[in-house]
Parts: structure tokens; sequence; C-alpha cells
């Protein structure tokens, strides 16, 4: 089996500079908080350059660099940002997952592993996937290194080697593992202090001087742990396959420095997002389809909102469109301190033009038409008419307004082929009227919409229903009446309200 | 100041005479004069108009090409009209309570979504019948159905759906609902200029005109009869409406003014 492992060494900073793109080129760092004790936790080359080293105070980075950069950590971004380097393989081979968090001076690096067998027949080589990744991970503003071996572990030690500044790559051939890793030092392998301490005080200072020891000898003073140790730089240990990833789900997220109670520039920030966020979908040959946006508050609550989007797009303009229709259509309680948007990968719907069929609407316009339409008209008032299954005579239905014609080839053929036939039109709610019997038929109707002696009439019709719910139960007997003033109704008589109604007008 | 000495300088200089074109053009020196390749193309199309000889016409210079309409599935109406509602254009179909505006309107949905369209319907009313429009025969999955609460909401969603083009049809259902203070003209002027860039019909149903000179065809639906089924006494049904539909406006051509139509409450009457 072969193993690729894309590593970003400096996982801190690269999400920093992924999020703000005005910080490239300055100097730079990432501290744990914003007090003067806090400690610097990863530094930009440009600040390297001027003193300020790892794991010093704010204060005396400050001192040595007074134009210095400082951010904050942020554990969303670093999510996001690891896997949007998931995204980066998996833009490459199809089984990749996030390799397990390291410890020590390794905890702030991200790594993938993902499987390179049998990509030669789509890069070439294995020098050729490499470039690849590089080139993706490069594409999703993410500095990171490649390396191909034998194992999990050794690809992972393999790139640890390469240079921190990213964009570079090696192929471990089979069988030149051992010399490889010979003299690389013993610190790489990230072993626990007491570990690291015991093979210090034996004198071990290379891979190489550690393989060259006893097994059973060492095992017996270090515990099982070094025999799994010495078993996976020997490369004998049986690697796990690698497996597919099975969610789509996708969450580009920030904490804000400064709360903001503006829509405009919150709408900024979610830009960002959002164009972060498709980015990591082009990677993955993928659409934006229906997104939340959850909103940090400063007074501790969370907001939640759903943006519909009618047809999966990867259009910055239209998905900045609608979330901004969505925020309006609620005004914010509170000032927001973080934001995140998720969304499902979908997969891109194109416009398939037709010689025969007219064109509809375009599907990426659609969704922002859409979705201004529910902003003017309210939620659930703005769909597709869908024939209720269900007696009841104020029955309808709505479903999501879809384009996808060739759902409806069969509907359109199997249409009914009358013409002029009779319409009715619903009142909502059903109007209420005053009726005079004669023998149990309406003779005299008056209501605001018809009004007058009955001149014909039709029926009754009895129509129940809904009798195992005391809420949904319903009985009516209905008649069609023609008044003195010209309308044709019809009426109905409520069994259970005892009340006379008129639910529609022929039209 | 560079610039304009180059350009005096090149407008000082002599133009440059062009060579001679056409017939009159001469071979050059050393060449032989061969036959010109367009004198040749000339004589096969006029050998091949020869052959095809009647089956080709000269066309007109100011060849008529019908406008598109849609049919509202009445031929009496469609006839008035001329063979139905004009494509792209503003109109207004008007009368009161069971004149028939609303078969009219789902027999139009019903036409254009059988055809393959997408409509939308802008139901401000509230009172769009999804089995009825099932039973006129509208594919309901090509209808786009909004149902704003109020009229300046409603005028948006309409002007939002022009603006979103790819829709053949577009129905404000405006009847029932009281407008007290008529919307000003140069928002329907913005509709009949969005609907003619879009190429979609934008049809208002209501019990009065509102549109005034935006709107391209005004008809006005009246009702005659009532027609039930079965004498005094014995049990009857509804059969169907008989209306009068009568031109109050049309800007291109009139083919008539009045005609009759009858809307069946079953399908298979009507």
């Amino acid at each position: 089996m072969r193993v690729g492992c894309l590593l970003l060494p400096d996982l801190p900073l690269a999400a920093e500079l992924r999020a703000h793109r005005e910080l490239v080129g300055l100097p730079c760092a990432v501290a744990t908080g914003q007090d003067a004790r806090a400690e610097l936790i990863s530094v930009s080359p440009e600040a390297l350059r001027q003193g300020v080293r790892r794991g010093i105070g704010v204060s005396h980075a400050r001192m040595l660099c007074s134009d210095l950069q400082l951010r904050v950590a942020s554990p969303a971004l670093w999510q996001a940002t690891r896997e949007a380097l998931l995204d980066a393989a998996l833009a490459c081979t199809p089984r990749a997952e996030l390799a397990p968090e390291a410890s020590g001076f390794f905890a702030v690096e991200a790594a993938v592993h993902l499987d390179a067998s049998g990509s030669e027949r789509l890069f070439h080589s294995e020098a050729g996937l490499a470039s690849a990744l590089c080139a993706r991970a490069e594409a999703l503003e993410l500095p990171a290194n490649v390396a191909i071996a034998c194992s999990r572990d050794v690809s992972r030690l393999v790139a640890r080697q390469l240079p921190r500044s990213g964009g570079h790559s090696r192929v471990l051939r089979p069988g030149e593992e051992g010399g490889f890793l010979a003299p690389l030092p013993v610190d790489l392998l990230d072993a626990e202090d007491t570990l690291a301490q015991a093979l210090t005080r034996f004198g071990v200072q290379t891979l190489s001087d550690l393989l060259a020891l006893p097994t059973q000898s060492l095992a017996t003073r270090l515990g099982p742990e070094i025999l799994e140790w010495m078993e996976r730089l020997r490369g004998t240990r049986e690697e796990v396959p690698l497996a597919s990833p099975v969610d789509h789900r996708l969450v580009e997220a920030i904490d804000l420095d400064f709360a903001l109670d503006r829509l405009q520039p919150l709408l900024f920030v979610i830009q960002g997002l959002l164009s972060r966020l498709l980015a990591r979908l082009e990677a993955r040959q993928l659409g934006c389809g229906e997104f939340s946006i959850t909103l940090d508050l400063a007074d501790g609550e969370r907001d939640t909102r759903r943006v519909g989007v009618a047809a999966p797009t990867r259009d910055l303009r239209v998905l900045v469109g609608l979330a901004g229709r969505a925020l309006e259509a609620h005004s914010l309680r509170a000032p927001v301190e973080a934001l995140r948007i998720e969304t499902e990968g979908s997969r891109v719907g194109f416009d398939q033009l037709d010689l025969f069929r007219p064109a509809g609407p375009a599907p990426a316009l659609l969704g922002e038409t859409l979705a201004a339409l529910e902003n003017l008209c309210g939620d659930q008032r703005v769909g597709s008419p869908v024939v209720a299954d269900t007696h009841h005579p104020d029955a309808f239905d709505m479903q999501a307004f879809r384009t996808h014609s060739t759902e409806l080839a069969g509907e359109v053929r199997d249409a009914p082929t009358s013409a002029g036939p009779l319409a009715s039109r619903a009142l909502r709610p059903p109007v209420p009227a005053r009726v005079r019997l004669r023998g149990h038929r309406p003779i005299w109707v008056a209501s605001s919409v018809i009004q007058g002696d009955v001149l014909h009439c039709a029926g009754p019709w009895r129509t129940t229903g809904g009798w195992w719910s005391p809420e949904e139960r319903f009985a009516f007997d209905c008649y069609d009446v023609q008044t003195s003033d010209g309308g044709v109704a019809r009426l109905r008589f409520d069994h259970l309200r005892r009340c006379w109604q008129i639910d529609a007008l022929y039209d | 100041m560079i610039d304009s000495e180059k350009k005096a300088k090149i407008g000082r200089v002599p133009p440059v005479p062009r060579p001679p074109t056409g017939p009159t053009r001469l071979p050059a020196k050393g060449r032989k004069s061969a036959p010109a390749p367009a004198q040749g193309r000339t004589q096969a199309i006029e050998a091949l108009l020869g052959e095809l000889g009647s089956q080709l016409r000269r066309g007109h210079q100011h060849a008529h090409c019908p406008a598109p309409t849609l049919p509202t599935g009445l031929p009496s109406i469609d006839a008035l009209v001329g063979g139905g509602l004009p494509g792209g254009k503003l109109c207004e179909i008007v009368g009161p309570a069971s004149s028939g505006r609303t078969s009219l309107g789902l027999g139009l949905l019903a036409q254009a979504t059988r055809a393959g369209e997408w409509v939308a319907l802008v139901d401000e009313a509230d009172a769009f019948d999804p089995a009825s429009a099932n039973t006129a025969g509208v594919v309901l999955p090509r209808v786009l159905w909004a149902r704003p609460p109020d009229t300046p909401r409603a005028l948006r969603c309409c002007q939002r759906l022009l603006d979103a083009g790819g829709f053949a049809l577009v129905i404000w259902d405006a009847a029932g609902r009281s407008h007290r203070q008529a919307l000003p003209a140069a928002n329907w002027q913005k509709l009949a200029r969005s609907a003619a860039s879009a190429g979609t019909s934008l049809v208002v149903l209501s019990e009065q005109r509102l549109a005034g000179h935006c709107s391209e065809l005004a008809l006005e639906l009246k009702r005659a009869r009532a027609h039930f089924t079965g004498s005094a006494g014995a049990p009857s049904l509804l059969e169907g409406l008989e209306v009068v539909a009568a031109i109050l406006r049309q800007r291109s051509g009139s083919h008539g003014t009045s005609a009759s139509a009858r809307l069946g409450r079953h399908p298979t009457t009507a």
C-alpha cells in the first residue's frame, strides 16, 4: 500500500493567512490570547527575521518587532483549515482522512493521509500526484508539503523533514525507507515525554540507533509502546486501508475581533467565508445548496438562519445576496461575535438546453429570485402547488419549486387535454354566511361575496373525514348555489361548528 | 504634447492610393490570367436556381412574422383576440365574480404548462385552488406559486419574476382585493417594459382595469347564465357557466368586439 501525507507545518499561521490575505508578507504572529502574558504559538518568516520566536510572550515580541501583526488563536479557523486540507486531498484521490492531531512541538501541524495506490494512471507517477496535491493545496491558500511512502507514519516523518515554507514534495520508493529514515533524529517520532527522556538517557539520537537496539530488551525496559513504533518504522505493521469520506458537510467559521451589529460589515465577513467555502466545494467538484449561517451573539445566544438555494451553485454573488436576504428578514438581537457557515455539498446542475422545449429560468438566478419572493411573501408562501391527499375542501399543499425538466416529462404527457373547464376560487378563510332554509334547502344567502335569493341550488354533498383526530375532524354539507346577484358559489354547512360558510366561488 | 505633434504629422501625410478592385484590376506582371473563381460560382448558383425552378420564391422585404401568442384554450375567445393573448405584453382580464376570470387564467396556465413552459402565479387574492387547477389541466410542478400579503409586495413579486426571466407567463391575480389607491402609472410602465424585455406575458386578473394605457389588451368578462341540470324538485347539478367576453382595449389589430364561451364544471362538458 502507498500512502501520501499532505502536511501543513504551521496550522495557526496558515489558518490566519487564509482568512486574512492582507497579512501575507507582513510580520505576523499568532498568540494564545490578547493579554501581554500570552505566548506566541506561531510566527511568520518575516517576524522570525526580526527576532520574534515561538514561545515568547506578546510584550516581548512587541519589543522585538514594533509593527508585529498579532492574531489570537481561533480554533474554529483551525478546524476549517484542517477540513480545507482534506478537501485538497479529496480533489486528487477518493480515499483520504484527517490524521490524528500531534502533540508537543508538532501540535501546530495539520496532516491528511491519502491513498496513493494506483495513481499512476491519472497522474503518470507518484511525483505527479504529489505535484497535483501541492497545487491543489496552494489553490486553497494552504502552504502544504507532500510526501508519499509505504505507510502513514513514514510518510508523515518524510513530510516533517521538508522545508516549512510549503509547496515541497518527496516520494520514497519501496525499499528506500530504511536509508532515508536512518539519519533522522528520534525527536521526529513525537513520542511521549517519558519515552523521549528514556531514549535520551540510552543515548539514542537517530532512528537508526533506535532500530539497532534489541527489540525484546527494549520492550522490557520501555514498555510495549516502543515495539509499536519500531514496527511502524520497519514497515512491518499492517496498514489499515483508508476509507472514502461519506459526509459532504463543509463548515467555514471565524471568530471576530470586534462584535458587529450592522448588516454591511457582516455581509463583508460572510462574503469571505463563502468564497473560501466555494473554493473548497470547487476542489471537490460540488456546488453550494442550502446552507445555514450560525451567529454567536454577544448576549450568549445563538441565532441560526437557514438559506434555501433553489439549485446548487458556485456563484458567490448569488449566495451573498441570499445570505443578505436571510439576515434582513429578522433583525439581530445583539452584536455578532462569531460566524459559522455550514453546507452540504451538492452536485452542480447545469443548464441542459433542449431544441424542442422552451428554456426555463436559469438555476442560479432562480435561487436568488425564490429567496427574494420568500422574503416578500413570508415563510411557506412560495413554492409549487400540490393537490393535498385529503377530501377536506380547504386543503392544499406546497413543495419547493424545482426546474428539473426530466422529472416532469411524464407528468406533462399525462396531463388532461380538456379545454375550458369551470374553475373555482378558494376563499381563505371561508366567508361566514347567513342562510334561510325551506325544507332543508337554502333559499336566501347573505354574505360579503354573494347575496340574494337562491335561484338554483344543487346538493347537498356530504364530505366527512379526519374522524380519528379531534383536530382534523370535519363534516360538511356542500351546495352549489346561484344567487339573484349573479354569483355562483359553493355554500357549506359545518356540522361541527353548526354554521354556514362560503368556501369557494365558481369563476 | 507628443500626441498632438504626431497627429499633426499624420495629418500631413498624403493619402495612399488604393489599388483598383473588381473587374478593372489588372493581373500582376508575369502571372497568367486565371479564370475568376467568382464567375464559376455564379454560374453554379444560376444552374442550381434553374434546376430548383418553382420550388424557390423570393422573400418579401417586409416579411410578416406572426407574434407569439398564448392560447387560452377557449376557441371563441382565442379567435376574438387573434389566436391568444399577445406574448411578452401586459394584458388585463377584468370582470365581476363568477364571470370566468379564474377559468380563463387557469386555461392560460394549462396551455402554457402543457407546452413545456414555466409559469408563475402571483396570488395576491390567495384564491388559487390546486385541485381545480389540476382538473383544468395545469401541470402543477411547472407553476411557481407566490402568495404575497398585499398589493405593493405583489407588485415587487411580479417585477422580480419578470427580471428573473425564463417564465413564459406571469399571472397576477388581484381579483377580490380592494384597490382603493391605484398604483402609479409608472409602475405599470415598468412592468410592461420588463415583460417586453423578458418576453414574458403578464396577465392581471381583477374586477376593474388597473394598468390603463400600459396594457396591450384588456378583456372584459361578463356572466351570462349558469347552467344547472334537473328540474325543480329533482336532484340537480351545476354544469357550467356561460360568459361573454368583450374587448375593452387592443393595441394591435382588432378581430372582433365580443364572443361567448361555455365553461364546463367537468372536462367532458366543456
